[in-house]
């Protein structure tokens, strides 16, 4: 029997490899371009990053720029950040320092300050250490201030940039809106909803009438409470709690007492099902950037064309309170000893405003023809030149809210401990609204987990 | 005659009893890799609406191109992982049950210190030492080589300490004397007797080595930076690497590609375990 | 070379037999104190074997002296210093050395993970070595066939083969909340009216880990029992068999007494690997929620890895730990000692004494 069983298995395993040995002998050959082995006479640049989307654009460059190629030779290590190990190597490569060193890696919004300004900072280097001219370029790309802000170190350099904007606005069902308010015009939709948290529960109310609720979980007005609130979690090297911030928990609890949502968590089975309409009941809306669009919510909605699922029942407008969500900044190495070809794609993937710069295809569909989708990126001039237009919103041309929604990104109130610190607070919050302990001793134990774990004291 | 029946009555009992329980076990137990592989065949947004289903669907040949369409390499992966963990697996029982002879056979005065030495780090919680351990891998450059997830598995504490108290019953000190009398130096008396006498030991070890080898991600991930080099479970990790469309129907296919080999792998040195060799053999 | 080339003078089949239930050394033993046999004590043409203690240790020593030794005495050093941060290199040692300690102990998030460290090892490993024992017993039966055990041996080893990752993906998805399999089978069965959100609950959060850790090192266990067992010469069994002993009796006065050696090892490991409990906790809820399923070994990866790193607190926080799970397992290695072998080294140099004084022989 088990002689049975150890051939099939081993048949399987065979067979699936035999499949994959064929097919990959001709993709590893197209996607591997660039390896090691080709050393003579190349230079190495090493690349980390935690999804494939930097290194693809790496070389997107190399093929619209053959010389490049054949001057460097790109390395690429990529570590995905669920299982958090990601910064534990990165942090280790920069500290040991030599020729495994990254040259150019990079970093998410929810850590990005820990490499920008915070621990980390020491590694990065200055874009004009890197022949860029950045002051001007930045000017002249009218990069949201936002990602300049948290891209600058301490001593007032820019060492990191992002190629996105990540903005949000309020994305909402269209045929829901027509339903409760009468109409699906962003506009109106806007004035309903907000601006302000007051008015936005009034909105919930009425949606409630009818049976829907506003939002999926407390999680997606998080990310607008966080990014607004005056002042970040740290202060004078205390823990301050935001008075904006602290009523998260009574909008939370708001939300949950009144049935507002459907009680998931973001990135849950059941957030993503609401995507959908499929969730306990209806749900208006969700709260984020242009890639939550493209890359999150067109893939959960049931459909790939007008008339599938909730596919072109969508719509964006301003959110009742502004904020920012993701994104992805690049620094370099400041002993990086390929500076020049590190800054030239730098320069091409966060700052470059002309119709063959990655900012335009990115925003555009153009970069990846086989998957066209479009996405704000940082710069303001290729913004204005872009046209947002798709077919998921109905038609609507999304820049036309995501472009002024980058003004109210504030790159200010964020601090390196955020990701640890957002994750402690979460975690409270859900423990008061799902009932399970007071609002007093969410409080208390939120500052004392903090204190236990990062050693700051509260205020 | 009523003792020989009641014998058969509580054996029937027995055998109903034992029965039902190991199915229930059986199915626990097998629940996950159904699960796996249905969802190999589930697209990823049918998984992310439904993450579990025992309904097949029929996305086993798409999912199967974005594995291979990422630049995954399942061949080359297989290999790697193959090659790190057989090493890693010889070493580690070969060198292991050296050691635990050293402790079982032979008197010498810092024996039972070495041995305390051997159970302290044993106690060690894993992420201090591996802090450390690549840290220094770092500093002198034994990046990227494999032998840097190979030869630390000569030191293994674990397998040491369960030769060391398998043998301590079953070690024939007689034989080895016998041994010697006729001759034999003492490698070739732990090559070609002891050795052989503990298979269903050194069996047990090679699977639970291999497992462990195999399926290990954090080490082999911080260190072995070349593509090239990357091995089945680093691989799988990276189809994790989308943050906004995670794949997966391909990541459920990938683990359980990732799992296949070992269970071949296990049916393999399973054998050995069940095959009875029964030791103390100065049989008359 | 036939294994029965060796005949002691005197001894005869019979005492041979009867002696061979006990290990080597102990069998050796009890010959020497007949004063029967001093052969074998002597070295053989003056050799001493000693050395080759020492050099079949050298491989793992070196080994380990590389690979292991630097790293964890730099672990135990930073526990007296004040390093703290990335690539610190400017780290003094404190003024009071037992400061980290100090605040480690008295650190609410350490004694809660401490707490519920043991909490769920107790939980996992009383079902484990109960059921481990059980299904040893009968598949290694000589009264009743089990059929089918190769099978059963297989499947149930199966769950050790998953990663962490992905299982925890998976009871993640089991149980999700408020829609999810087992929150659907709850309300379809009218078990509850509606979903129960498991993972805000502590306690039931501590069971999933529990029963998450149960699952996949039950079968473990069992294999490494039953490896023990095919170590025991059948000789034994079958002479109780004549004896007519049944399956119980054979069990706890046969199997598990000589199953003693195997059975420490089973019990320290599960302790350290119990008391060092990471990947499950980490993964599934990341020691939420509200610290219940907080490990000690997920507290000293946060110390480091929150965003302060708190090196320092860290490495007082493992050595710690190890001081405490060394401490245990020094008790289990006395209870579970050789107390026949104990007495028979008495014995035996009570009879080196005697002979002496007897003169002649040594």
């Amino acid at each position: 029997m088990k002689k049975v069983l150890s051939t099939i298995a081993a048949m399987a395993m065979l067979v699936s490899m035999a499949a994959c040995g064929n097919d990959s002998g001709s993709s590893s050959g197209g996607s591997s371009g660039g390896d090691s082995g080709k050393k003579g006479g190349k230079e190495t640049i090493n690349v980390w990053a935690f999804t494939d989307e930097v290194p693809g654009m790496i070389k997107k460059y190399i093929e619209l720029h053959p010389e490049f190629g054949e001057k460097y030779t790109i390395k690429e290590t990529i570590i995905p950040t669920t299982d958090g190990n990601y910064q534990p190597a990165l942090d280790q490569a920069l500290s040991a320092g030599g020729n495994d060193a990254p040259d150019i890696y990079c970093a998410e919004a929810a850590f990005v300050l820990k490499y920008t300004q915070g621990a980390a900072s020491q590694y990065a280097a200055a874009y004009k250490d890197l022949g860029i001219d950045v002051d001007n370029k930045i000017k002249a790309a009218d990069i949201a201030q936002y990602s300049v802000d948290i891209g600058t170190n301490p001593s007032g350099d820019v060492v990191g940039l992002g190629y996105q904007a990540t903005g949000g606005a309020f994305i909402y069902r269209r045929s829901i809106a027509k339903d409760v308010f009468g109409t699906d015009d962003p506009a109106t939709i806007q004035s309903e909803i907000g601006p302000g948290w007051d008015k936005f529960y009034d909105a919930a109310e009425e949606l409630k009438g009818s049976g829907y609720g506003i939002v999926s979980g407390d999680g997606d007005i998080w990310h607008a409470v966080e990014n607004s609130s005056d002042q970040g979690w740290i202060v004078d090297n205390k823990l301050h709690i935001d008075p904006k911030r602290e009523e998260f928990l009574d909008l939370s609890m708001s939300l949950m007492d009144n049935g507002y949502h459907n009680d998931t968590e973001d990135w849950g089975d059941a957030w993503f099902a609401d995507m959908k309409g499929e969730g306990a009941k209806g749900i208006f809306g969700f709260f984020g950037p242009a890639w939550l669009i493209n890359y999150t919510m067109a893939d959960n909605c049931g459909g790939k064309a007008v008339g599938e699922g909730t596919y072109g029942d969508w719509a964006v407008c301003e959110p009742p309170v502004g904020f920012f969500w993701g994104g992805t900044w690049l620094l370099a190495n400041k002993d990086t000893d390929q500076k020049e070809g590190v800054g030239e794609l730098i320069d091409w993937i966060t700052l470059d405003c002309s119709e063959n710069g990655l900012q335009y295809m990115w925003a555009n569909g153009t970069y990846n023809p086989e998957k066209p989708t479009k996405d704000c990126v940082a710069s303001g001039t290729v913004m204005k030149m872009s046209d947002g237009t798709v077919d998921f919103l109905g038609g609507q041309n999304m820049f036309d809210v995501f472009v002024p929604a980058n003004e109210y990104a504030n790159g200010k109130n964020l601090t390196q401990y955020d990701e640890s610190i957002n994750i402690l607070w979460r975690d409270q919050v859900r423990m008061y609204t799902s009932g399970q302990k007071s609002r007093e001793d969410a409080l208390k134990d939120f500052k004392r987990q903090v204190s236990d774990n990062l050693a700051i004291e509260a205020e | 005659m009523a003792a020989v029946a009641n014998k058969k009555a509580s054996s029937v009992v027995f055998k109903v009893t034992a029965y039902t329980f190991c199915i229930l076990l059986t199915v626990i137990s097998l629940l996950p890799f159904v699960i796996m592989i249905i969802n190999a065949t589930r697209s990823t947004t049918q998984i992310q609406q439904h993450a579990i289903s025992f309904v097949p669907s029929t996305f086993l040949k798409s999912n199967f191109e974005v594995l291979t369409g990422k630049s995954f390499d399942p061949f080359k992966g297989f290999l790697n992982s193959l090659i790190i963990s057989t090493f890693s697996t010889i070493c580690t029982v070969y060198f292991s049950t050296m050691t635990a002879y050293a402790l079982t056979a032979y008197s010498w005065k810092l024996k039972k210190p070495f041995f305390t030495l051997i159970m302290c780090i044993l106690m060690i919680p894993a992420q201090v030492t591996s802090i450390g351990f690549y840290q220094f891998m770092y500093k002198i450059g034994m990046t990227n080589n494999f032998l840097a997830l190979i030869l630390p598995a000569i030191a293994s504490p674990t397998t040491v300490f369960f030769m060391r108290q398998y043998m301590i019953p079953s070690l024939p000190m007689e034989i080895l004397q016998s041994a010697r009398i006729d001759g034999a130096g003492e490698f070739r008396i732990f090559n070609q007797i002891v050795l052989p006498m503990m298979k269903p030991a050194m069996a047990t070890q090679a699977i639970f080595a291999f497992v462990t080898s195999w399926n290990s991600l954090f080490l082999p991930q911080i260190l072995l930076i070349d593509n090239e080099k990357h091995t089945l479970p680093i691989m799988v990790s990276q189809l994790n690497g989308d943050i906004y469309r995670t794949e997966f129907g391909a990541i459920y296919l990938g683990l359980l590609l990732t799992v296949l080999p070992v269970l071949v792998i296990y049916f393999l040195l399973s054998k050995h375990i069940i095959a009875g060799v029964a030791l103390g053999g100065v049989k008359g | 070379m036939s294994k029965g080339s060796v005949r002691l003078a005197g001894s005869g089949g019979d005492v041979a037999k009867r002696q061979r239930v006990r290990d080597g050394r102990s069998e050796y033993l009890s010959l020497v104190s007949k004063g029967v046999c001093d052969k074998l004590k002597k070295p053989l043409k003056g050799i001493s074997y000693a050395k080759w203690g020492y050099i079949f240790s050298i491989p793992f020593m070196l080994i380990f002296l590389i690979f292991s030794l630097y790293p964890t005495i730099y672990t135990a050093v930073l526990g007296f210093t004040d390093c703290v941060g990335l690539n610190n290199s400017e780290w003094h040692f404190l003024d009071d050395p037992l400061a980290n300690f100090d605040s480690v102990i008295h650190n609410k998030s350490f004694t809660t993970s401490l707490r519920n460290t043991v909490v769920i090892w107790m939980m996992n490993f009383i079902p484990q070595i109960t059921i481990a024992l059980l299904l040893t017993a009968w598949f290694t039966s000589h009264h009743n066939e089990i059929k089918g055990k190769g099978f059963f041996k297989v499947v149930f080893y199966m769950p050790n083969i998953i990663t962490a990752a992905s299982v925890a993906i998976l009871f993640n998805a089991l149980f999700s909340y408020p829609v999810g399999p087992v929150n659907d089978l709850l309300v379809s069965w009218g078990i509850r009216d509606e979903s129960y959100n498991f993972f805000v609950d502590g306690f039931a959060s501590k069971c999933i880990v529990a029963f998450i850790q149960f699952l996949t090192w039950y079968g473990n266990t069992m294999i490494v029992l039953i490896s023990g067992v095919l170590g025991i010469s059948p000789d034994i069994y079958e002479a109780a068999e004549i004896d007519g002993a049944n399956g119980i009796q054979t069990f706890f006065k046969i199997t598990i007494p000589n199953l003693k050696t195997v059975l420490l090892y089973t019990l320290i490991t599960s302790l350290v690997g119990g008391l060092n409990m990471y990947d499950i906790p980490k993964l599934f809820l990341n020691g939420g929620p509200d610290n219940a399923t907080l490990t000690t070994s997920v507290f000293i990866y946060n110390q480091a890895f929150s965003g302060s790193y708190l090196f320092n607190r860290a490495a007082a926080a493992s050595m710690i730990m190890f001081v405490i799970i060394a401490l245990c397992s020094a008790v289990l290695f006395y209870v579970m000692r050789d107390k026949d072998e104990a007495k028979l080294q008495k014995e035996a140099r009570q009879a080196k004494r005697d002979a002496k004084r007897k003169g002649g022989m040594w």
